[in-house]
């Protein structure tokens, strides 16, 4: 075996994490969005609407939702922007892109452009965007730095990076409660409702493996941003970590 | 919270009122309240404010250095000129930078006594925010001197809240 990194808690080819975190998202893209609602019992809605609080958006804004998947935060942003405004969803995965589109559809919102891309690799612009926004997509990224470094490309000067993802809890009681919900709880809700434990299984390690609040956030400045700071939600279980291209 | 709140209500001013930030655009303005310690860098891009943490320690273009009374004080319209006459201000770098800040602040409707207290605990700030609101009126109607009256009063409900004008009739 050559280079390795990890998937959920496997060691695995570098070459071969793209794929299997692809077959991840083409078997769970059908029932997302309930898994979301179930396994966060809802908070995950409180989790994107601090993320689109916090982001300093305006009407005429242009927007890159990246790892968009079924499209919370896209639609949130495209009511942000207004119709002056460019909301862009890019995700890797050809199946959440269709639930993303599907689910837009359904709240009439009919002008969010659609993007298959690797976040690793963006199809955009040098300094096109005021906001890129990342939400529980960067924890699935092989190459979390090369990604970083092409959002603060992407990104205009004096524009704001929101980076949504699970996080290191704060406190040791939340953690162990925490630990049991994710290994014991979330797999079998997932055999449950989509009938796909393995899935549900490396959702809960992937999040053990990502990096933690300070850590990423180093990476984040190291990227080249020159601020970034975060919040913990819920104890931080998520975190926030906003960052500016100045 | 204390910095997510601000940059908050002021983008919304900005953006409701279409506030032309070219005078303060890409500057860093630092703004420090020893008392508290608490130290807020506005940096001004894109049109927008934010309100950050300088882990890089980048150099501030102006840096504000007062008291925690002319702090709250500017929530509530105080000027820079007005806090340079009290000496309750120390400001390196360019005075009209730092009372385009002063006015933004002002103007965004912060409740600053309550983020204030939040973040010392410290409810007397509370108390100096309705002092200040009373003695604004006042001093303006008795054509006096707005800091020196404001300064007098904020001794007087920190050192002895019972004979403070403030409180007056209350008690
Ligand atoms: C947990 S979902 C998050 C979806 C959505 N952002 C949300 O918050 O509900 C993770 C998403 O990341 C996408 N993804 C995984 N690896 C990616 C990559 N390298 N580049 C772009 N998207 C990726 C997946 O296809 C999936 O849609």
């Amino acid at each position: 075996m050559g280079k390795t990194t990890h998937f959920g808690y496997k060691q695995v080819d570098v070459e071969k994490k793209q794929g299997l975190v692809k077959e991840v998202f083409d078997s769970v893209a059908g029932k997302y969005d309930l898994m979301n609602d179930v396994m966060s019992m809802g908070t995950h809605r409180l989790w994107k609407n601090y993320t689109i609080a916090s982001s300093n958006v305006v009407e005429g804004d242009h927007v890159l939702d990246i790892a968009g998947g079924t499209g919370d935060l896209a639609l949130k942003f495209r009511k942000k922007v207004g119709p002056k405004g460019k909301v862009i969803l890019s995700d890797i995965n050809s199946s959440m892109l269709f639930e993303g589109r599907k689910n837009l559809l359904n709240h009439g919102v009919i002008d969010v452009e659609f993007v298959q891309a690797n976040a690793e690799s963006l199809p955009f612009d040098d300094n096109a965007f005021d906001c890129v926004s990342i939400a529980f997509g960067l924890r699935n990224v092989t190459h979390k730095a090369e990604a970083l470094k092409q959002m603060y490309r992407v990104l205009k000067k004096g524009g704001t990076l929101l980076i949504l993802e699970f996080s290191k809890v704060e406190n040791q009681t939340l953690e162990k409660i925490y630990d049991l919900y994710s290994f014991n709880v979330i797999p079998k809700f997932g055999e449950f409702f989509a009938n796909d434990e393995d899935s549900y299984q490396y959702l809960a390690e992937s999040i053990r493996k990502h990096p933690d609040q300070e850590t990423l956030k180093n990476m984040v400045l190291d990227a080249g941003f020159e601020f970034c700071e975060y919040h913990n939600l819920t104890g931080g279980i998520v975190a926030l970590h906003k960052a500016i291209k100045a | 919270m204390f910095r997510l709140t601000i940059e908050k209500s002021l983008n919304r001013f900005i953006n409701a009122n279409n506030i032309d930030l070219n005078q303060i655009e890409n500057k860093i303005i630092s703004l420090k309240v020893d008392e508290i310690d608490l130290t807020l860098f506005f940096l001004s891009l894109n049109s927008r404010i934010f309100v950050v943490d300088n882990h890089k320690n980048k150099k501030a273009d102006v840096s504000i250095l007062m008291s925690k009374a002319s702090f709250l004080s500017i929530f509530k319209g105080a000027t820079i000129e007005e806090l340079l006459k009290s000496e309750d201000i120390e400001i390196n770098g360019s005075v009209n930078t730092a009372q385009q800040l002063a006015s933004l602040l002002s103007s965004s409707s912060i409740d600053i006594e309550e983020l204030i207290s939040q973040y010392t605990g410290d409810i007397a700030a509370h108390q100096i925010g309705k002092a200040f609101r009373h003695l604004k009126d006042s001093a303006i109607n008795n054509d006096g001197s707005l800091i020196g009256a404001i300064k007098d009063e904020i001794t007087t409900v920190l050192v002895a809240p019972s004979r403070s004008k403030l409180f007056k009739g209350r008690a």
